[in-house]
């Protein structure tokens, strides 16, 4: 990226009036390409996002940087730098404690229920587009904790993926510092991580054991093909990125990745609003997820 | 509930009106409050406040709040321009009904009451402009009033309401199911009951009595669904009744919804996901409403950002 020196030029100060109706233009646009909303009351989030693009542009008035995602040639790469920067800081651990509540409370016992009929006593997990890997060691802490408890008698394995390799070797190194860790709790960092020193912790070989990191893209159909008997996924702005055909693809897969009564969870403002029909929109407490039914629907379904 | 409960019940209602002290300007503004707010008189209302000493304090020390812009409010009248009719309604009706029940007979805490009444009404309203129902201001006076029932229960059968309230909380399920349970009826019936007492129109007393019955809810009409919906929307949003639920609501596929859809095809078109952030915004709003009237506690909800 070429931030730096964009910096250098400019001294712009952008006009972060969310009167402006250029960025509730912004704003539908970037829910009409991601999926991403920002409601009346979260604008400023947006608009501060602009405006550090806006810097770096040099541009101060919300209508010219409207043009920049609109109509310049470089539109397709200023949107991905501006979702870039909306999608920013979403990576720490336990950033979503309302997805595991829900997991907790209501969907591991809907779903143990079932299983728990047949003889394989056996949970997947899948974090589709895992980045630098904060989301699956939350989930394997999670679980872990669980062993004795909910989880007693069960067998679980993560699948971690990423397309870029360099956000999947520090997956797998497993290091992180405070930023990562600032929702993870004393005893959670004593029990499953390990000092390595300049104030950075490793996740321990138990932690490690839990998560298979590899590499995939969401867009090679051979590949998800062959990613079936899911019981989660979790595919958090990710989605945002792809065109409508795409993300329309992608989302099948993951639908018939899932066993029935499995669950898909999104980034907390993503929304499948016609994108696609097959999964059922459940509100849990402080968040939502897709369900795959376990009939098939009787007609008049709502996504 | 057999015919002598509903007996019972009905004779126990009307001793409310010598238990507790509804304020005087009550009924005078549940005439207003059915009207919408382009009709509604602002000198009517200017007049009705400043009956109450009490309530007119509290409507200058709100206006006066750094929630409403910090103005030095000094009368009624700029008080009711500065608040504007809209949550200037909803708070007078909410400092009334607080007075319908005496202090110590709260059962579920004053402010999380008011918290989920006001949530409702917002949503139900938020919800009907959506949807092209033609009644928006009805909507939200529906969902305001839905549990009114709660209060029956608190002030007429406050110990026992009291044990419903502490095992819902303690197996984390609706309060309904327990009230059916404990009580033998639920704060639908007593609701039902109050806003018969009032006179409050048919519609209203439906919404009230249907809304945590899915049964009734295709016959009741749609004001009733709207708040069926509400209701849940605001239980996962952490606008319920003071304790954690466990829940999960899927709205499309309820009954309410596909009683609504038939009638109101608008309703395909709503992005819930987007309809629920949206939402969360104005329930931010809420909280700081309630708060700075009764001057609560406030139960924490996680951070979203």
């Amino acid at each position: 990226m070429s931030i730096g020196i964009a910096k250098a030029k400019s001294a712009v100060t952008p006009d972060t009036n969310p009167g402006d109706p250029a960025y509730l233009k912004i704003r539908d646009l970037i829910y009409r390409i991601s999926g991403i909303y920002h409601a009346e009351e979260k604008l400023y989030l947006l608009i501060s996002r602009c405006a550090r693009r806006m810097v770096a542009l040099g541009v101060a008035s919300p209508p010219e940087y409207l043009e920049h995602l609109t109509t310049w040639g470089n539109r397709d790469a200023e949107l991905r730098l501006l979702l870039n920067e909306i999608t920013i800081g979403e990576t720490y651990m336990f950033r979503h404690p309302t997805q595991l509540d829900a997991l907790r409370n209501v969907i591991l016992p809907q779903i143990l229920q079932v299983k728990g009929l047949i003889s394989l006593k056996r949970l997947r997990f899948w974090c589709a587009g895992c980045s630098t890997g904060e989301e699956p060691h939350t989930l394997a802490m999670f679980l872990l904790e669980q062993k004795d408890k909910l989880l007693a008698g069960w067998t679980w394995d993560i699948l971690a993926t990423d397309l870029n390799d360099n956000s999947l070797e520090i997956a797998r190194a497993g290091i992180y510092g405070e930023y990562a860790l600032r929702n993870t709790s004393e005893l959670l960092r004593r029990k499953y991580f390990k000092d390595v020193g300049d104030k950075k912790l490793q996740a321990n070989d138990l932690l490690k054991s839990q998560i298979r990191f590899d590499r995939l893209n969401l867009s090679d159909d051979s590949k998800m093909l062959f990613q079936k008997g899911m019981d989660i996924i979790f595919c958090c702005n990710v989605l945002i990125y792809f065109d409508l055909a795409s993300k329309r693809r992608v989302v099948q897969h993951f639908y018939s990745n899932l066993l029935p009564g499995g669950h898909l969870f999104l980034g907390h403002a993503e929304s499948l609003f016609q994108v696609d029909d097959s999964f059922r929109l459940i509100h849990f407490p402080g968040t939502t997820a897709y369900c795959k039914p376990t009939a098939p629907p009787a007609g008049g379904g709502k996504k | 509930m057999n015919s002598t409960l509903h007996a019972k019940l009905e004779t126990e209602i009307k001793k409310l009106d010598s238990i507790s002290t509804a304020p005087a300007i009550l009924m005078p503004l549940l005439d207003i409050l059915r009207l919408p707010s382009e009709k509604i008189k602002v000198e009517k209302v200017v007049e009705l406040i400043s009956y109450d000493g009490s309530i007119a304090a509290q409507c200058l020390r709100l206006a006066n709040s750094p929630l409403y812009g910090r103005r030095q409010t000094e009368t009624v009248r700029s008080a009711v321009m500065a608040l504007g009719l809209e949550r200037i309604r909803s708070m007078l009706f909410g400092l009334c009904v607080n007075r319908v029940v005496p202090k110590d007979k709260w059962v579920i805490e004053p402010d999380a009451f008011w918290r989920h009444s006001l949530g409702c009404a917002l949503v139900t309203q938020r919800m009907a402009k959506k949807i092209e129902y033609p009644e928006p201001e009805k909507a939200y006076l529906a969902g305001l009033l839905h549990d009114l029932g709660f209060l029956v229960n608190s002030v007429l059968y406050t110990e026992d309401f009291r044990e419903c309230l502490r095992r819902a909380a303690d197996q984390q399920v609706a309060l309904h199911v327990i009230e059916e349970q404990v009580l033998g009826f639920t704060h639908c019936e007593t609701g039902q009951m109050l806003c018969e007492h009032w006179g409050l129109s048919k519609e209203l007393v439906d919404a009230a009595r249907c809304h945590h019955d899915v049964s009734l809810l295709p016959a009741a009409g749609p004001l009733a669904c709207l708040v069926h919906l509400s209701d849940l929307l605001c239980r996962v949003r952490y606008l319920g009744y003071g304790y954690e639920e466990v829940i999960a609501v899927d709205l499309g596929g309820d009954v309410a919804w596909q009683t609504l859809v038939t009638t109101y095809p608008a309703l395909e078109n709503m992005d819930l996901v987007r309809f629920t952030l949206d939402i969360d915004g104005a329930m931010e709003q809420i909280v700081a409403t309630v708060d700075s009237v009764f001057g609560g506690k406030r139960i924490a909800a996680p951070a979203t950002s």
